[in-house]
């Protein structure tokens, strides 16, 4: 079997001809995310406008929380495809040149798109994999000539930029490369799960779940129909104004929101970013049954681009299907499981199914020998 | 090998970091709704063209369910109504033991590689009959499959009947395991295949009279028995040439019947004992006295004692010449007077009372009738008839309705013969024997025991110089027991052939099981009646079969 890493082997040789190796300890790090990493991506993505959640975005409804009893696909089948990412970043050593440096790391990225057949078996409708090298290209005199060689790779390859800020990493505020690079790694990845689902050729009543809010990309996605997002993970910081009992507004933060949302209930859609995306909360769970009573309950996106309020008929008959999904659960599997769609679950498994695996890696991408580089004339010597 | 049509895959072998392929087992995965059995045969695509073919162990559901937690509380919480939009993602795992390769390849199966089941050639393949002469198969059952496909399936006769190896042992739960039958099919399939002529064949019925008909064409033989003796290359046919000898009975004298279960053949003999049968003549010594005295004699005494009473009624001696009968055994001198036991040589009279007392029971007050003072002219000795078989003959002895140490008696005096016949006898005389005898005795264990100590060591050593020996002698033991761990691991380790029924765990938890893998003895404790387990040398691994109904009368009781 060729070498896996091939279209990267060039680019690593041009580093090590030109700057001094710092080889990460074991060859390859992988730089791990907190598992709280979604929550902060929820909160960039929801923006620091919408702090304060007050406006109901659907029409009849005006309370605050609504019955949703599940709908099961054997009376209706909404969600046919499941959409997810996912990335792992390596850090495999610094480029020194002089007084500068760049840290050098490797990431898998891969988004598939799982569709659900009637009878309830699922398999791969598209699925999109890239490996990325990722520095700061102008840190050091032959960044360009790096991404030019990543760039001719192929397909398959791509070169990152760590300079370069994409959403992600300006709503972290991380500055420093080597923090940097897992974060637009995922941002790429972002991009592969917005390419498949563009491409996805769905008939008209087959909904697309993806996992996660909606970011910029989704929400301006004038020609996209019949998707929405669904977060497990959720910003805490919202606070919300609803009209109690008696018609008198009263504040709630998140977790005396949905402290007292029952099991297969929805909170009212409140408006975000200027009414174009509605946002609710669904309890999927029994609380009873559970550690926290953040847990059981999914943030929903629905993208509205119009702006108008959303027919609360439609909201509930999503958030039914969705109390529906809670079974079956990878529960052992994963810590949030409890709010992990099952088909989210099988597009995660399919994504990682396509990665190769650390051994693989640290087998595949060994720094070239210096030495074996260079002739006397100063020419590469392969 | 002839292009064939390809059989549809019904799976892809899978090989992972923790259940690797090796050259003994491989795993495939199977299509959803696809139905594979243990013991099914199946065929996979291996290198260089060739194919390997397997026996299905155990298959096994996986999920990626981590615990029963974890799909406890998927179904919300234990909730036995709850639907799940999308099933747990699971697959069927079959487990296969490596049979043969065709081209001799036994690299591990290469992950992803299709995977069929096999069909009759290739399962003979898989079992090396296809390297078996055509004159050396023996059927010997029908290998049916999850797919309907069925095959034939042969015993090497050299194997059976020698000179390569020899004997079956036929093992299961009694009334389950169908030995019996399973024998008498064997017995019968020798005979149409290897050639009736020459081969002799000895059975003993143990059961009511279970085997007392096998000369008479069965009743209510449906289109279906017809067809599975047929699709086995075999005549449902009775026993042909079949003498039954048959025992007294304390009436036989008056009634002329022997004593039996139901009714009597259409043409038997009566065999008896008096004492010159037992202890015999100098030119043809009997089965002995010992054959009766199955009590615990540690220090030889009644051995001696045995030994002395034969030697003298052998030889005539003085003091024996008045000793004809039982009767003048247990009752005259030298052994008693006016009821008392004498002194007898060394032996003290207290041993001698010992001898007598047991003699007594056995040939007196506890016997069926076998024993007579005098055998009458229309009685015969069972020697003298065994002596005289050839080869097409068929001998039923029935032992249904003696005591145990008549049976012990019967067997051992047919077992001595037969040994005598053909470990013994002179190249004239050998010349003049069927070239094989077939000896077919049911609960082989009272005879050849795995304890120390226990039976009778004269029959147990016959036993065992057979079951050594039997190959090159000619001699082949068809033995049927309830529990396999009970027989001498001699005679069972000289068994070529081993056939199992329907087991308790307990008894496939013995070590006279260990050649059995252990997913398969799980399987055993579930055989239907009719299903066996065969195990035979060229078999890489035991395969399980389905054999006819016999083909004589069967008598329901």
């Amino acid at each position: 079997m060729a070498n896996p890493f091939a279209g990267l082997r060039p680019a690593l040789e041009v580093i090590a001809r030109e700057a001094e190796i710092l080889p990460a300890t074991g060859q390859a790090l992988e730089d791990l995310m907190r598992p709280d990493q979604d929550e902060v991506y929820d909160r960039i993505r929801t923006g620091t406008d919408d702090r304060i959640l007050d406006v109901l975005i659907e029409t009849p409804n005006k309370g605050t929380y609504i019955s949703v009893p599940p709908i099961y696909r054997p009376e209706k089948h909404t969600f046919r495809y499941f959409l997810d990412g996912s990335a792992r970043t390596y850090f495999i050593g610094t480029a020194v040149e002089g007084n500068r440096q760049t840290p050098v790391h490797v990431a898998q990225i891969g988004a598939v798109a799982v569709f659900r057949e009637d009878n309830g078996q699922v398999h791969v409708a598209k699925s999109s994999h890239k490996m990325l090298l990722l520095m700061d290209r102008d840190a050091v005199s032959f960044g360009p000539k790096v991404e030019g060689i990543v760039k001719r790779a192929g397909a398959r390859f791509d070169f990152v930029n760590l300079k370069e800020d994409d959403a992600y990493t300006q709503g972290t505020g991380v500055k420093e490369p080597r923090s940097k690079a897992a974060h637009k790694a995922n941002w790429r990845m972002r991009m592969l799960e917005w390419d498949i689902a563009r491409e996805l050729s769905r008939p008209e009543d087959q909904w697309l779940v993806l996992d996660g809010g909606l970011g910029s990309e989704f929400r301006e996605w004038r020609d996209g129909r019949q998707f929405l997002g669904v977060a497990k993970s959720f910003s805490r910081e919202p606070q919300f104004s609803v009209r109690g009992e008696r018609g008198k507004r009263q504040s709630l933060n998140l977790y005396q929101l949905l402290a007292e949302l029952p099991e297969a209930h929805r909170t009212a859609a409140f408006s975000v970013l200027s009414g174009t995306v509605a946002v609710w909360y669904v309890r999927l769970r029994p609380q009873k049954e559970l550690d926290y009573p953040l847990m059981g309950v999914v943030k929903v996106e629905y993208p509205n681009p119009s702006a108008e309020p959303v027919p609360s008929d439609v909201i509930n008959e999503l958030s039914r299907a969705l109390v529906g999904e809670r079974s079956e659960t990878p529960h052992g599997r994963d810590v949030r499981w409890h709010a992990h769609l099952y088909g989210i679950f099988l597009a995660e498994q399919a994504v990682k199914n396509g990665f190769l695996s650390p051994e693989a890696l640290k087998a595949g991408l060994r720094w070239p020998e210096k030495a074996r580089l260079s002739a006397p004339s100063g020419r590469s010597v392969i | 090998m002839a292009e064939e049509k390809k059989a549809p895959t019904i799976g892809r072998a899978s090989a992972t970091e923790r259940e690797p392929s090796s050259s003994e087992k491989f795993y495939f995965w199977l299509a959803p709704g696809q139905v594979v059995n243990p013991f099914d045969i199946i065929s996979v695509e291996h290198m260089e063209g060739s194919r390997t073919f397997g026996l299905v162990t155990n298959i096994r559901q996986i999920t990626d369910a981590p615990s029963h937690l974890s799909n406890y509380i998927s179904n919300d919480f234990g909730n036995v109504d709850e639907v799940a939009n999308t099933p747990r993602q699971g697959a069927n795992i079959a487990e296969v033991g490596v049979l043969a390769n065709d081209g001799d390849i036994y690299m591990p199966v290469q992950s992803e590689a299709p995977v069929a089941f096999a069909d009759e050639a290739g399962i003979h393949v898989s079992l090396g009959i296809d390297k078996m002469p055509e004159e050396a198969r023996i059927p010997a059952g029908l290998i049916t499959m999850s797919n309907d496909t069925r095959a034939r399936v042969y015993l090497d006769a050299r194997y059976v009947l020698g000179p390569e190896g020899a004997h079956v042992t036929i093992s299961g739960i009694s009334g389950l395991a169908t030995k019996t039958s399973y024998a008498m099919f064997l017995i019968q399939s020798i005979l149409q295949t290897v050639g009736e002529a020459d081969i002799a064949v000895i059975v003993l019925n143990v059961k009511h009279n279970d085997l007392l008909v096998i000369d008479k064409p069965a009743r209510g033989f449906s289109p279906e028995d017809h067809e599975l003796w047929e699709a086995l290359g075999l005549k449902p046919q009775p026993f042909r040439n079949v003498r039954y000898l048959l025992p007294s009975g304390k009436d036989t004298q008056t009634t002329g019947l022997p004593n039996c279960f139901g009714e009597p053949p259409d043409q038997f003999q009566i065999y008896a004992y008096s004492l010159e049968d037992v202890i015999g003549r100098r030119d043809s010594p009997g089965p002995g006295l010992g054959l009766l005295i199955r009590v615990p004699d540690p220090w030889d005494t009644l051995g001696a004692l045995i030994g002395e009473v034969q030697q003298g009624i052998l030889n005539q001696e003085p003091r024996w010449r008045e000793v004809r009968t039982w009767d003048e055994l247990l009752n005259g001198p030298p052994l008693m007077d006016k009821g008392i036991p004498q002194k007898f040589g060394e032996v003290a009279a207290s041993s001698v009372g010992r001898f007598v007392r047991v003699l007594r029971r056995v040939v007196r007050n506890r016997q069926s009738g076998a024993f007579v003072q005098q055998r009458p002219r229309r009685a015969v000795n069972l020697g003298d008839e065994i002596r005289k078989i050839k080869g097409g003959q068929t001998y039923v002895v029935d032992i249904a309705k003696l005591t145990d140490e008549e049976r012990a008696l019967v067997f051992g005096h047919i077992i001595q013969e037969v040994y005598g016949m053909y470990a013994e006898a002179t190249i004239d005389e050998q010349a003049e024997l069927p070239r094989k005898v077939l000896l077919f005795v049911d609960e082989l264990n009272k005879y050849a025991p795995a304890g120390r100590g226990q039976g009778d060591s004269s029959i147990l050593e016959f036993v065992l110089d057979i079951a050594a020996r039997g190959r090159s002698l000619g001699v082949v033991l068809l033995s049927a027991e309830q529990f396999m761990s009970e027989v001498h691991p001699q005679v069972i380790g000289n068994c070529s052939s081993r056939v199992i029924g329907r087991s308790d765990s307990t008894e496939l938890s013995e070590s006279a099981y260990r050649f059995i893998p252990q997913d398969l003895k799980a399987h055993l404790t579930r055989l239907d009646k009719g299903e066996l387990l065969l195990a035979h040398p060229i078999y890489r691994q035991p395969v399980k079969i389905k054999f006819p109904r016999p083909a004589y009368q069967a008598i329901g009781h």
